[in-house]
């Protein structure tokens, strides 16, 4: 039926009618039935406020920011904008802050996504078999993703607080040191991206479960049969069956970390000095602070280019691609 | 180890090679060794909160102490009292509701209304339409965020009912989700009413629409709690007390109290974090189905 789906790269591309490329982009090359060419106008009326509301509140602000970095620009003042030409793009490969946050963002995800998606499957394995007590844990787990993180990261910040936090009890009970986790450097990044795979791991054990429970008992009776163990089993049944749910876990972790803000924002607000400030406190920094429009949207264009990025390069080399099949 | 207990038939089939004894020896292990692995995650993940209910009820003294103590040794109610009359929570808890309720209603219909169009209607430029759309679940609100605060300045939006509202009706995810639904009934549904001259919108408001009470429950319940959890947006559209949601209010609550008020901080967290995990509970089933239609497709 009509929807995204992940397809072999090399599966056969489905027959369509012979209206060419562009008739096929347009409209699907279908035929109308009688009465239904009568029913457009309605049509345009059905989906008038999804498509006029996107385009007002996201198409336009996407053309705006590309134009707008090419500018001087203040977002709160009635002055217009000025040309800039290249010059806030200069500005940003030359601004040691800019490429310091983008370091930041970087290791933040190359962190984030692979722990959170491994503590993810590996909740999910745990709990893919019905036993008592499954249902229950299953919740706990979910919670902190459901929880609203401004919440959540208070919480956090109380518990490895150095004010009679529970994380300082434990290193005081072990004769370690005291660690000041939010305000030291490399611990204020190791906190964040330990909230953050604790906020997410529970979606990332939901998507996989669902995908666990999809692969066929019968694959794994015959692996039984053939004197599999448990590793060999995982290796080569479940894991390239449950591929499908590791791309699209990878490609919307990417993605949601790239634009990771509410997390640093109250745990660090990007402290001690910078040393954990991502792309997105440094763009609102640039914006709401320094009121430099113009190069806080050059930075959400060099965002919005490294998401795109990323997503096409993990399509692309990890041999699978999505692929909108309409029909 | 006893012989009484015999191991269940597919506990034979899993492990045809080891000696007996190892076995049964394994067969007890392994579900001892599972919860006590989920019992860790279970305290891992949802032991904080816990924490932080206990703490709200503590004095200050007690909530920094070392080594701290489990249970309030006096269950000091009356934070919850005092943090009401520190900071406008009421007015907060309003604000998200109302905002939230709204932006999530216009999220449902509007999406239905597209979703049905995409799905069961023909017109010019369909797919191309549909394209577009899809095109706005790869630009995050991150990337669009200062023109689109500098516009809704031009409205007079920011600090708004509207402003909170308004610009989050648009769901390409939801018009999705619904074309997603709406395309698996089959092409005779509404055949008979056509043929009895039944125009779009009662064919809509009299077939389709009954039928889709699982799609508006599932993705209705995510984008309430998408919403009332939608930090970012919030904190760039409004910095006025009067229209603060409960996160927002949460964060000028810690920045006016010190951090010695930890008791306290704790209370106001819990009132942002309690009521979305009580939803959560009540909606779970909708909630998990409809995380996981966004992972299936």
């Amino acid at each position: 039926m009509a929807d995204l789906t992940i397809i072999p790269r090399d599966a056969p591309r489905p027959a369509t009618a012979d209206r060419g490329r562009l008739g096929r982009l347009f409209n699907g090359g279908e035929r109308y039935l009688p009465g239904q060419r009568k029913e457009a106008a309605g049509a345009y009326l059905f989906i008038g406020p999804t498509i006029l509301l996107l385009a007002l509140f996201y198409f336009i602000p996407l053309i705006q920011t590309f134009y707008y970095s090419f500018t001087h620009w203040n977002p709160f003042s009635v002055q217009r904008a000025s040309g800039a030409g290249l010059s806030n793009y200069r500005h940003l490969v030359t601004t040691a802050q800019f490429l310091s946050s983008l370091g930041h963002t970087l290791i933040y995800i190359v962190f984030t996504v692979p722990i959170g998606m491994a503590v993810g499957l590996a909740l999910a394995l745990l709990l893919n078999h019905p036993f008592r007590g499954r249902s229950v844990y299953r919740t706990l787990v979910f919670i902190p993703y459901i929880a609203p993180i401004v919440g959540s990261a208070f919480v956090f910040d109380f518990v490895v607080s150095p004010l009679g936090g529970v994380a300082d009890g434990v290193l005081n009970s072990l004769g370690l040191p005291q660690i000041n986790f939010l305000n030291q450097d490399p611990w204020a990044m190791i906190s964040i991206i330990a909230f953050s795979v604790w906020q997410i791991a529970g979606f990332n054990m939901v998507i996989y479960l669902a995908a666990l429970g999809a692969v066929p008992d019968m694959y794994y009776e015959a692996g039984l049969i053939d004197g599999a163990n448990a590793a060999q089993r995982f290796r080569s049944i479940t894991w390239p069956l449950i591929w499908p749910s590791t791309l699209f876990l990878l490609m919307i972790g990417v993605v949601n970390s790239i634009q990771m803000f509410t997390q640093g924002y109250i745990l660090t607000q990007g402290g001690p000095l910078t040393s954990t400030q991502v792309i997105m406190e440094w763009i609102y920094q640039q914006s709401f602070v320094s009121l430099n429009g113009g190069l806080a949207t050059a930075g959400s264009v060099v965002l919005f280019l490294i998401g795109m990025v990323l997503t096409l390069i993990q399509l692309r080399f990890l041999g699978r691609r999505y692929a909108v099949n309409l029909g | 180890m006893t012989t009484t207990v015999t191991a269940p038939p597919s506990d034979r089939i899993s492990s045809p090679s080891p000696a007996p004894h190892r076995r049964r020896q394994r067969h007890y292990l392994a579900p001892i060794a599972r919860h006590g692995m989920l019992i860790v995650a279970s305290i891992l993940f949802f032991g904080p909160f816990v924490w932080m209910i206990l703490t709200s009820l503590k004095t200050p003294v007690e909530a920094t102490q070392y080594p701290p103590t489990i249970f309030p040794s006096h269950w000091q109610w009356h934070n919850y009292i005092s943090i009401f009359q520190q900071e406008p929570f009421g007015r907060f808890y309003f604000n998200s509701i109302l905002t939230t309720t709204i932006a999530t209603a216009g999220q449902i219909v509007t999406s239905a209304f597209a979703g049905y169009a995409f799905a069961r209607l023909r017109f010019p430029g369909r797919n191309l339409l549909f394209f577009l759309m899809l095109g706005a679940l790869l630009v995050p609100f991150q990337v669009v965020f200062v023109p689109l605060v500098h516009l809704l300045g031009d409205f007079h939006w920011l600090n708004s009912y509207q402003g909170l509202i308004v610009p989050n009706i648009p769901s390409a995810f939801g018009a999705f989700l619904f074309r997603q639904f709406f395309s698996q009934f089959p092409a005779e549904l509404e055949d008979a009413a056509r043929m009895d001259g039944a125009g779009l919108w009662r064919r809509f408001t009299r077939i389709i629409a009954p039928l889709s009470k699982s799609v508006v429950g599932s993705f209705g319940i995510l984008s309430f709690v998408y919403n009332w959890n939608n930090f970012f947006f919030q904190f760039v559209i409004v910095n006025s007390s009067k229209y603060m949601t409960v996160q927002l209010g949460l964060t000028i609550f810690q920045a006016q109290n010190s951090e010695s008020q930890f008791n306290l901080l704790m209370a106001a967290s819990s009132l942002a974090v309690v009521p979305v995990v009580i939803v959560f509970l009540i909606f779970q089933k909708q909630i998990v189905r409809g995380v996981t239609l966004q992972g299936l497709k």
